[in-house]
This record gives structure tokens, sequence and C-alpha cells, in this order.
């Protein structure tokens, strides 16, 4: 940029040029504007939007050389230099508008810049910024100044609509993510990916790369470790199968790591990357699972038993088989018998923020610094993975950009690492959104026949479910997705005969891993519309179907097997919900959308149970203690990625110290502050990590006013931030002096394991209008009941079952990565691969069930996964109501759906006597 | 995704940027918005290395009436060409389609130019710049000529445009008053259409353009030929798929395609008409 025309960002000139092929969002954070971020880096999600003279643009597609002598603005900018707020941030404030905040300052930029016209039609204006956290409706609440955060006074913060503690940082863009700090010297890498299904690696030249201006090294299998692992996090690495190295000879599907390469730019890693010459030997590979289990097909792990792999020579990673009852003696009895196929797809979770990761060497321990859920067991699978004690390995993780599962997975890491051991320098892996789609995990999909029967009573005599998952090319979350799926599922149900039978197989596909619902979400897309024919079959309203045959407390929990667990009813608001979600459907002057004339117009329902906690324990710990300067430190080991744990961690704190949720200051998700956290997943925030900060904030009053009784005398109480020692007021900060020099220590610990664990349960209903000549599905009216035992905080219980939904509106609807013949995916951009938008998004009423659970810190229980669960098969349902026509594979995409009407003979679904209709729900003149 | 190196040069008139691309010649590209280029380079679809950047070229992006012609200078953007009153009032088909393009961002930087030249069959601008029957106008060494609309796309991301040319105006009839109707079937809020119809007048007089059809955004010569026979709306959007290839992608295979274009012919022509 010439001196005389330089860029002027946030109001200051930048010196300096930009790199030849540069874009204006990498040179704005070279310029220290992390608030820019990356999505996709391609136009499709926003999370880069800028100002340009005023004028939001994707900076992602911005030459940096074009913005000579142009004003920029970037997030950091909008607030007034004294730090004010500016209006829009202080609006996202009010109605905390984001959950994770990687796409938020790309949504205020655009929404600041919204003029009259475009505020009053959101869903067009707002086209161009993906949220995938929210559902939107947080969004659209916070861009028209709708306040929703509730003041709090100290002590008495639980149930109330507390923000976010790190809101202010996101609003400003001041939040720090995993790649948003300067690393001097720090080093790129790339990853050269396998182009074939199933592979070896015959010879690696790197000579090319090497000659490549600025690349360090080249990592290829021979200079990885021997020594398998998974790529899963568990508690009880014994989950999965060990079938993965860091870098291996056999390429097991198109995209898999073949080698890697490190250079002192991105873009010379890059060129190096594609410099390698990889001589590969191609072998059989197998894509369809239902051909893997087949004698003869190609064995993609023959490995030896102590991998855990169910049965190597059949490609099963994982199998389960249960038998409760006489499944045919049900049948005998059923009257009615729904018999069908049901297929649910593969996902992408689709974080906005993709994996990355930066490693280095502090004082001879190697520090990674990674976008993951789970720092603990990720430490743990670096220790194991490269043969290096776990005290020489430190694992940490700052604000993290939307996981929902995905990053319950170690991708990035182990590379990262291996590479910093080679060179002692620090290194960073940030994987383009394309990797995400070809090489990250996917929703396991599933084959799942089912077979169910009912007696004229209404009551289920036999539930049989036959599924096959699949696990592609490893076997991470391969046996826990499948036994999960299996369980709740059916277990939510009462009756005498069930009978499953399960494989989870290898194929030469992108592996499948842990994804929000975890199993459930395909399993219950069968089940619940199995239900649904049941009762039609009967003539029996689905709910009081349903309202017949769940389990009341006191009822065993059975699916597979009736072994004795520990999952309790420590409440029960499934009645509540379902009676709720009738009500609501039944009021159709609440729909929020109207049906198009000669439009079919139904309605459907589904409910879904989940167990607070996975089984074989989990693990929470957390430190709190009084701080010099009167505060308190909570000290966490758990991640938050949006999922809005942390915030709900300060009232619990808070509430038992007596204190404001500003007086907790926290930090998280780092190996070196607490002894061991199994990490954010399976929808444990609140019900383990909150119920060790609890323990622990709890424990920490008692030393408080035991000091301050024997300090100063008399009995002591802690209220609102100052003990009271009879009538004199004892600041904490004093007390917190005085006992340093006493010797009195203010800090105490709290653990949870996981055990006893309890259930919770959603209920979802849909109203639909279905367009016969094109397939279009519009939802009418979209409500879910919750049962999350005692609300902690409405705000952030409401936007994770909004997002739960929106994201299973994606999956009902479109949402499929999609694979050619050869097995390579071929949805590899958010432009094939769609995320729904704030457009696509209906606003659904949720109701929360008044329960009080007697397991979960203050009677909580989780939600953040469960309120997917139920939203598929609701849908279809819906569908099936006004069409008549089942629809048992998903997505209900349109062609999919006008095909399955034109083969019914719906009328209107041919070409002829159709309806004028708009068929983009846009204007048409 | 590092897009390859670029270098980057500043045209300041259409004389300077026929200059640099009589100079670098194949190695260079033009750069517009850049909101279809830059994603082609990412992808290295696109390769130049010389960007010759056209955007602050001053007078290219107008609307100016010029008496029954509507003329649009190509820089204009999309944004611009959706809100301007000349082209609500003359051309609505084209006001309503340019505002159908991606997102606020991209309208405020994509160009109507841009859109025609990179030649997406998919895309909004060439299906409804094909159903108002436009003249386009392209400079190049041996001078300005003008390329009628039905010359101008000539297949998958190929026009009339030569690699030493510019594109520098779009010349619409002024139709006032004129019924259209404009259908983008998607599968989501912002996205290319998976089939677009756009349709200018009714009976005998009504033009209709097919997107994504095929190679290139088509008219629907059957279904125009019907209606000038006289036949009904619903007669002739039965015929809208005649003559065209459409493609199978992982968005809809051909016969949904096939279907569609008819449905969606005749939903066009019935708001054209009403
Ligand atoms: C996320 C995203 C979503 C989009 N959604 C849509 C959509 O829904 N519908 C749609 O129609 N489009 C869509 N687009 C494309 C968008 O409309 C582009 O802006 C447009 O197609 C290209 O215009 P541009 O000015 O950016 O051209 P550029 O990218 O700058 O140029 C495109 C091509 O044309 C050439 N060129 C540009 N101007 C001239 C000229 N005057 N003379 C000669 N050659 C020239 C360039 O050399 C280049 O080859 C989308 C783009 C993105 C990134
Ligand atoms: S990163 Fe620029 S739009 Fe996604
Ligand atoms: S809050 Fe929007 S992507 Fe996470």
């Amino acid at each position: 940029m010439s001196e005389a025309d330089p860029m002027r960002l946030n109001g200051r000139a930048i010196p300096g040029e930009p790199a030849p092929g540069q874009c204006l969002r990498t040179y704005l954070r070279e310029n220290g504007a992390f608030g820019v971020k990356k999505g996709c880096d391609a136009g499709d999600c926003g999370a880069c939007t800028v100002h340009v003279d005023g004028a939001p643009v994707h900076s992602c597609l911005y030459p940096a050389a074009r913005a000579a002598g142009r004003e920029v603005t970037t997030i950091e900018g909008l607030s007034g230099a004294d730090g004010a707020l500016a209006p829009m941030q202080q609006r996202f404030l009010d109605a905390q508008g984001f959950q994770c905040g990687f796409c938020t300052a790309g949504m205020i930029m655009t929404a600041a810049a919204l003029d009259d016209e475009q505020m009053a039609d959101l869903p067009r204006a707002l086209k161009g910024n993906l949220c995938r956290c929210t559902g939107y409706r947080a969004v659209g609440d916070a861009i028209c100044g709708i306040r929703h955060v509730e003041p709090a006074p100290a002590g008495d913060t639980v149930g109330r609509a507390v923000g976010a503690p790190a809101g202010p940082a996101v609003v400003t863009g001041s939040a720090r993510y995993t790649l948003d700090i300067d690393v001097p010297g720090l080093l790129h890498m790339a990853v050269a990916r396998s182009p074939h299904a199933h592979a070896r690696i015959v010879s690696v030249d790197d000579s090319a790369a090497l000659a490549v201006p600025g690349v360090r090294l080249v990592l290829t299998h021979l200079d990885a470790p021997k020594r398998h692992f998974s790529t899963a996090r568990h508690e009880d690495w014994r989950d999965d199968p060990q079938d993965t190295l860091i870098l291996d000879d056999v390429m097991r599907f198109v995209g898999q790591r073949a080698a890697a390469v490190v250079a002192d730019s991105q873009g010379a890693a890059e060129a190096g990357a594609r410099a390698l010459a990889i001589e590969y030997a191609v072998l059989p590979a197998v894509i369809d699972p239902e051909l893997a289990m087949v004698p003869g097909a190609p064995v993609i792990h023959p490995k030896d038993p102590a991998t855990r792999i169910s049965d190597p020579d059949r490609n099963i990673a994982a199998q389960v088989h249960g038998h409760l009852g006489d499944i045919e003696a049900g049948f005998a009895e059923a009257t009615v018998i729904h018999e069908a196929r049901y297929r649910a797809q593969r996902l992408q979770h689709a974080a906005l923020e993709t994996h990355c990761a930066i490693g280095w060497m502090d004082d001879g321990v190697l520090t990674v610094r990674s976008s993951t859920q789970t720092p603990f067991l990720t430490r743990r699978g670096l220790s194991e993975a490269l043969g290096i004690p776990v005290e020489r390995v430190r694992v940490l993780c700052e604000r993290v950009g939307g996981g929902f599962g995905g990053k319950q997975e170690m991708l990035t890491e182990d590379l990262v690492a291996l590479a910093v051991l080679r060179l002692g320098e620090p290194v960073k892996l940030e994987l383009t959104r394309e990797e995400q789609f070809v090489a990250t995990t996917t929703r396991h999909p599933m084959v799942i026949d089912v077979r169910m029967g009912a007696r004229a009573d209404g009551t289920l005599s036999a539930m049989q479910l036959t599924v096959l998952s699949n696990t592609g090319a490893y076997g991470n979350h391969a046996g826990g997705v499948l036994f999960h799926g299996c369980g709740e599922s059916i277990g939510v149900y009462r009756c005498a005969n069930k009978k499953v039978d399960g494989h989870a197989v290898y194929t030469n596909t992108v592996p499948a891993g842990a994804f929000r619902g975890y199993g459930l979400s395909q399993v219950i897309f069968a089940v619940e519309s199995a239900m649904d024919e049941l009762a039609r079959g009967l003539g029996l309203d689905p709910i009081e179907f349903r309202l017949r045959n769940v389990v009341r407390p006191g009822d065993p929990m059975v699916s597979t097997t009736d072994e004795l667990d520990d999952v309790v009813y420590g409440s029960y608001g499934l009645d509540q919900c379902l009676n709720a979600v009738r009500t609501a459907l039944g009021n159709r002057a609440a729909d929020t959308a109207e049906a198009p004339d000669g439009w079919l117009v139904g309605a459907g329902t589904a409910l879904a149970m989940i167990d607070t906690v996975p089984p074989n324990g989990h693990r929470g710990e957390a430190r709190v203690s009084l701080a010099a300067d009167g505060r308190f430190l909570l000290e966490i080991g758990t991640a938050e990625f949006g999922n809005g744990t942390t915030t709900v961690h300060a009232q619990l704190a808070s509430t038992a110290l007596g204190a404001a949720v500003g007086d907790i200051r926290i930090a998280q998700s780092d190996t070196t502050l607490v002894g061991h956290d199994t990490g954010a997943y399976g929808s444990t925030g609140t019900v383990v990590a909150g119920a060790a900060t609890l323990q622990a904030a709890t424990a920490l009053r008692g030393t408080v006013e035991a000091a301050a009784a024997k300090l100063y005398g008399g009995p002591a109480r802690l209220v609102e931030g100052v003990v009271l020692c009879d009538d004199r007021r004892i600041e904490l900060s004093r007390l917190y002096a005085d006992a340093a020099e006493a010797g009195i220590a203010l800090s105490e610990t709290g653990s949870n394991d996981g055990t006893p664990r309890s259930i919770s349960f959603n209920v979802h209903g849909f109203r639909v209008a279905v367009d016969p000549a094109t397939g279009e599905i519009r939802i009418l009216r979209s409500v879910q009941a919750a049962d999350a035992g005692r609300v902690m905080n409405p705000l952030q219980l409401r936007g994770q079952v909004e997002g739960g939904i929106a994201q299973a509106i994606g999956a009902a609807l479109y949402e499929e990565v999609r694979l050619d013949d050869a097995g390579s995916v071929i949805t590899r951009t958010f432009r094939g691969y769609h995320v729904p938008t704030f457009a696509d998004i209906p606003p659904t009423d949720v109701f929360f069930a008044e329960t009080h659970d007697s397991v979960g810190p203050l009677g909580a229980k989780s939600m953040s996964e469960a309120p997917f669960n139920p939203v598929p098969a609701a849908l279809a349902n819906a569908v099936r109501d006004a069409t008549g026509v089942r629809f048992t594979r998903l997505p209900l995409a349109r062609d999919a759906v006008w095909r399955g009407l034109a083969a019914a003979g719906v009328p209107d679904s041919q070409d002829r006597s159709l309806t004028p209709q708009d068929s983009t729900g846009e204007a048409t003149q | 995704m590092i897009p390859p190196q670029f270098d980057y040069v500043r045209a300041t008139s259409v004389e300077h940027a026929l200059e640099l691309l009589a100079e670098h010649g194949d190695d260079a590209k033009l750069l517009a918005g850049g909101h279809s280029l830059l994603p082609m380079m990412k992808i290295r679809l696109a390769n130049p290395a010389v960007l010759i950047d056209i955007a602050r070229i001053p007078d290219l992006s107008y609307v100016r009436d010029e008496g029954g012609t509507l003329a649009i200078g190509a820089l204009t953007k999309h944004a611009m060409v959706a809100s301007d009153p000349l082209v609500a009032l003359n051309a609505p088909l084209l006001a309503h389609s340019a505002a159908q393009v991606g997102d606020p961002q991209i309208r405020n930087r994509g160009t109507i130019g841009g859109s025609l030249v990179h030649g997406d069959p998919a895309a909004d601008l060439p299906m409804a710049v094909v159903a108002l029957g436009v003249t386009l106008v392209v400079v190049g060494p041996s001078g300005r000529r003008e390329v009628p609309v039905e010359d101008f796309f000539e297949g998958y991301f190929q026009t009339a445009v030569g690699e030493d040319e510019l594109l520098v105006e779009i010349r619409v009839p002024s139709r006032p008053g004129v019924g259209w109707g404009y259908q983008k079937f998607v599968r989501r809020a912002n996205d290319w259409a998976i089939v677009g119809v756009a349709a200018v007048g009714a009976g005998a007089d009504a033009q209709v353009a097919l997107g994504n059809m095929g190679n290139k955004a088509l008219r629907a010569s059957a279904t125009e030929a019907a209606l000038a026979a006289g036949a009904s709306i619903a007669d002739a959007a039965a015929l809208a798929d005649e003559g065209t290839e459409p493609q199978a992608d992982m968005h809809a295979d051909a016969e949904f395609r096939r279907h569609l274009v008819k449905v969606l012919t005749r939903r066009a022509l019935e708001s054209a008409a009403s």
C-alpha cells in the first residue's frame, strides 16, 4: 500500500504493504484485529464482515491491496475511543444475541450498517451471516433492541436471566479464540490428504516440497510413532477401538492425512503440501455399509483384538445385542404392526470455528492451545500417542467457537505436537472449511429397521430395532453412539418385549464421531415415526398413544439389558411436556405462518428422553478461592464452547457464596488448573461440572465463615460480599489479608463423578404446509417443551433449545454430507452443504416443565444435546399427517418429497393443475 | 486457502484497462467486485498472475434513462441496481433479480458486469437480462461493439467478451408497467437457483428465460412459441423444458429440474399476467 495512500484501520493509518495476493481478512488480523473471524474463507458465512468506507463487506473476498486509501472498520473500532459500546454492541449484550460468539463480530458489523428498510426485513438482510449456535431468535431480538438480561442481586442469581461473563468481550471482539494470539516465530502447517478411499503409501518424495522457499519440515508416516489411539476422547479409553495413528501408511478414506508440511508462512506450507509426490498403491475399497459385513469385503483394519475392534475380519467396529421378554410373543399379541427401514443421513457439525491448534514448548512442557471440548482427555491422548509422560503435556483452550460433539475428538493436536517436538518451535494448524468437510468427523449415518407392535388397548407389545451404523474409516465413538442410540430411544417406553441388534461397521469413508444427541437423533427418528404409524393404525391420537406407553416414575427404563444401572427418576416432566405441546398445537391462532392455497397441511409430534450424564463416569473438578481483591476465583477444568455453562457456574458459585455474578472470576479449561476433568461433552456442563462448582463454593462459604469467626470472634456470616461478625462488617479483602497472615487457606475444591444420573425430556410439535408441486415444506408452527429440571438461567436455556432445534431443522430439511461413488465428499463448501440462515428458521415457542431434580445441582438437569433429538421425527410425522405419505429417509429434501408424493399419486404433484405460488417465500412481484 | 500470489494494478480508465490487458495478455484478469473471481482463485479454478482492478474506473457505475432504453454501467453494484428508481420503474424484473443475489455484503461489492461476464448459468442476473432482451456494449482493441444478449452467453462461464475486452454497459429496453414474474427455487435462503425462471410480458409478447437448465441462461422457446400461438399458460408452461439440457448435481437431478421448470414457468407467467 503506498505511503501516500495508506489503508486506515479503525481510524489509524496502517503502514506497510499487504503481501501479494493477500486478502483483507488476514491482513487485518496481522494488524491485530483478531475480532475478524474466518468461518469459510469463501464469502459464505459472514464471520469476517468488516466495513469498508462504512459498507459491510466479506473481508475474505476483498484483496487487501484494494483497501488503499479506504477506511476499514472492524468490531474493535465500532466502540468509541473511550471504550463505550456502540449501540448495536450494547443490544447484543442486552439480548445475549450469541452463544459461542464466533459469528457475533460479523453479525454486529452487518447489523450496525442496516438501514430502516433492511431492519424491517431481517431474514433478507442477514442472509450473509451464518450462526450455528443460536437459531437466530436471540440475534433478531438483539438487532431489534429487545432486552432480556435481568439484574441479579448478590447471592440470588440462580434462575435469573444473567448474561454470560464473557459477553462484553464477545461483543467488542476482544474475546480470544484459539488462534487469536500473536505467537512470535509461529510456523504454519498444511496437510496433504489422500485422494484414494483405500490405498497404501508406497513412497513420499519430498524434494520439491523442501525446495519451496520457507518450507521447514515434512512429516510422513515414517516420522510418526506406531502407537495406536482413538481420536475419540472419553473418560474411559476402552470405549473406543484403538485403530488410529498420527500418520499411517494406509489411507482408509479420501481426505485422510497422508503427510504434513511446516513452513514459515501458510502460503508456503500449502505450496509445499501441493509439491509432495506421494505414490499410492490403490487397494479395493468398500463404501456401502451394507456391503462391509459381507464375507469377502475388503478388510479395513486387519488388526489384533488388543485394539478392541469387535470383529475386524467382518469390519465390525462395535456391536450390541439385547433381548428382553419374548419378541415374537409380543408380535403375536399385536393388533397393529409397523415395520419399515429408516435412514438417517451423515451430518456435519459445521461449528463456525474450524478445528485448530497451536503448539509450542514451554520449559520442556509440550503446550497445546486448541479448540477442544476436552483439554484433559486431549492431554492424555497426546501423552499416549506420542509416548511422553502426561506431566510433560499441557493442553488449554480459551473460547471455543462451537463444538456440537465435533471437538470431543483429537483431530489437529497430535499432528501439531509431533511437529513441535521435532522443531522445538511454535506450530499452528488451522483446518480450512473444505478440510472440515472432508476430514473431520460427522454424525453416524444409520440404517434402522424398525418393527413395532401394539395391542388394541393402545399399549405396546413389541419393539424391535436392527441398526446398521456406518462409522466410516475409524471407530471413534462407534460403540458409544450405537449403544446410546439404542438406549433411551426405546427405554422411554414401557414394553415387555424388546429386541435390539446393532452393528457399527467400518467403511472407506470419512469417519463419523460424536454429534449432538450421540446416536439418539438417528434412532429416535425411526422409533418416533413408528410410534406415529402405530397410533394411526389404532386410530388413536399420537400424543394420547404416547401418554399411554411412556415410562412413569417407578417403571424400569430398559432397552437392551435389564441389569440395574445408575439412572434414576431424579424428576419427571414428560407428561407436562406432552400436554404442553398438545395444547400449543391445538391453538391454530398462534401459528406463525399461513399455508398458501393448495398446500397440504398437517401436524406431528415426537418425544425424546436422554440420560443427564453419559455412562461409565464423568468427572468434574472445580476449585473456588477467595482472592486478594475480595472477589472469588473459580478454577474449573471443563471448556466453554457456547453452551453457556460458564454462566451457570458463575451463578451457582455466586449463589452459594452470597456474591454478585461479577465477583466470580473464572479460569477454565487448562490442564494446569485442576487435577482432572473429563470435559464438556454428554451435556455435563451443569450437572457434573456445575455440581463440582457448587460443592466447592459451598465448602468455601463454610471455610470463609469459620476463618472469620476464628480471626474476629463471634459467629460469622458471609452476605453480599462481606462477612458479618456480630454487627461488624469485614471486607473480604481484609479477611483475605488477615487469613493469609494467619496461614489460613481460603480455597476449596469440589468434584463430581457423574453418578447417579437422572433423565431429561424434550417433546417437539410442528404444523407444516407442503407444496405438492415442488415438495417444499413450510413450517407454520413450531413448539418444543423441555424438562430440564429447575431452570438455572431461562435465557440461556431457551437459547440452547432454540439452537438445537435450528440445527435439527437443517438436518430434517436439507443438510447432508454427500459422497460420490468413490467415497469422496462432494459437499465441500457451505455452497454445497446448507446450514440454515436466519430466513430459514421459524420461531419456536419453548415451554419448560416445572420439575426439580433430586440429582442435579439445585434441582437442575442437563439440556444441551437433547433439543435436537425429537425434531426430525416430529417434522416427518407432520408431513405424514399433511400428505398421507410416510417419509423414511432424511433429509426431507424437496426433490425427495416431491418424488414421494408423485409416486403416491398425491394430486397436484404431477405437472398439470397447479396453483401459482411463489416458491421461495420471497415476493414475486 | 491462500489464493495464488498475484500482482495487483489499478486501472484508471477504460483505455488504461485495455492497455493493461494488452500488456499482460492471458496472465491478467479484470477484477470488479471480486466476488466470483476470488472464490475461483482460492479453489484454484483461476490462476491469474495479474489482477487489473477496474472498480475505481470513474463513470462506469450509473443508471441512465436514454429514452426507451435504460443504460446501466458495467460497474454498477447489485445493491444499486436493486434500489435505483429508474430500474424499478422501467425494468422492475431486473431490480428484483438484483435484490435476490446473495446477501447485502455481496450486493455491496458485486457488479452487474462481473456477474454477466462470469456467465454462471445458475446466477440471477443472466436469466433476467435474457428475459429482458438486453444489448451489451463491449469495448476492445478494435473499438466498441454491441452484442445482443442472444449472442452473449456461450456456455459454462463463457461469454462473448474476449480476453482483451471490457464490458462497459448494459442496455435494457424500457418497459414501464409491463408484467413480470421471477421464480428462484432454492433449498435454503441465500443460494443460487436450483432452477430459476424470469418472465416479462404476457400472451404473445411474453419472454421467458430459464436459469440453470443448461450450460447458460436460456430462452424457453417452446413455451414462448406456444403462447404466441394462443396456448394457455398451463399448456405453454408444460413445454418449458423442451430443448433444455439440465445437469444433475448435488442439489437436484435432471428429472426434478425438468419438472420444476414447468411448475416455475407457469407460476412466473401467472404473475406476469396478473
Ligand atoms: C457467497 C456468495 C453468494 C452469491 N450468491 C449469488 C446469488 O445468489 N446469485 C447470483 O447471481 N450471484 C451470486 N453470487 C455471485 C455474485 O453475484 C458476484 O458478485 C458476481 O457474480 C460477480 O460480480 P463481481 O463484480 O464480483 O465480479 P468479479 O468476481 O470481479 O469478476 C467476475 C469475472 O468477470 C470478469 N469481469 C468483471 N467485470 C468485467 C467487465 N466489466 N468486463 C469484462 N470482464 C469483467 C472478471 O475478470 C472475472 O472473470 C454470490 C457470490 C458469493 C461469494
Ligand atoms: S470467512 Fe468470509 S464469509 Fe466466511
Ligand atoms: S454464536 Fe453464532 S456461531 Fe456460535
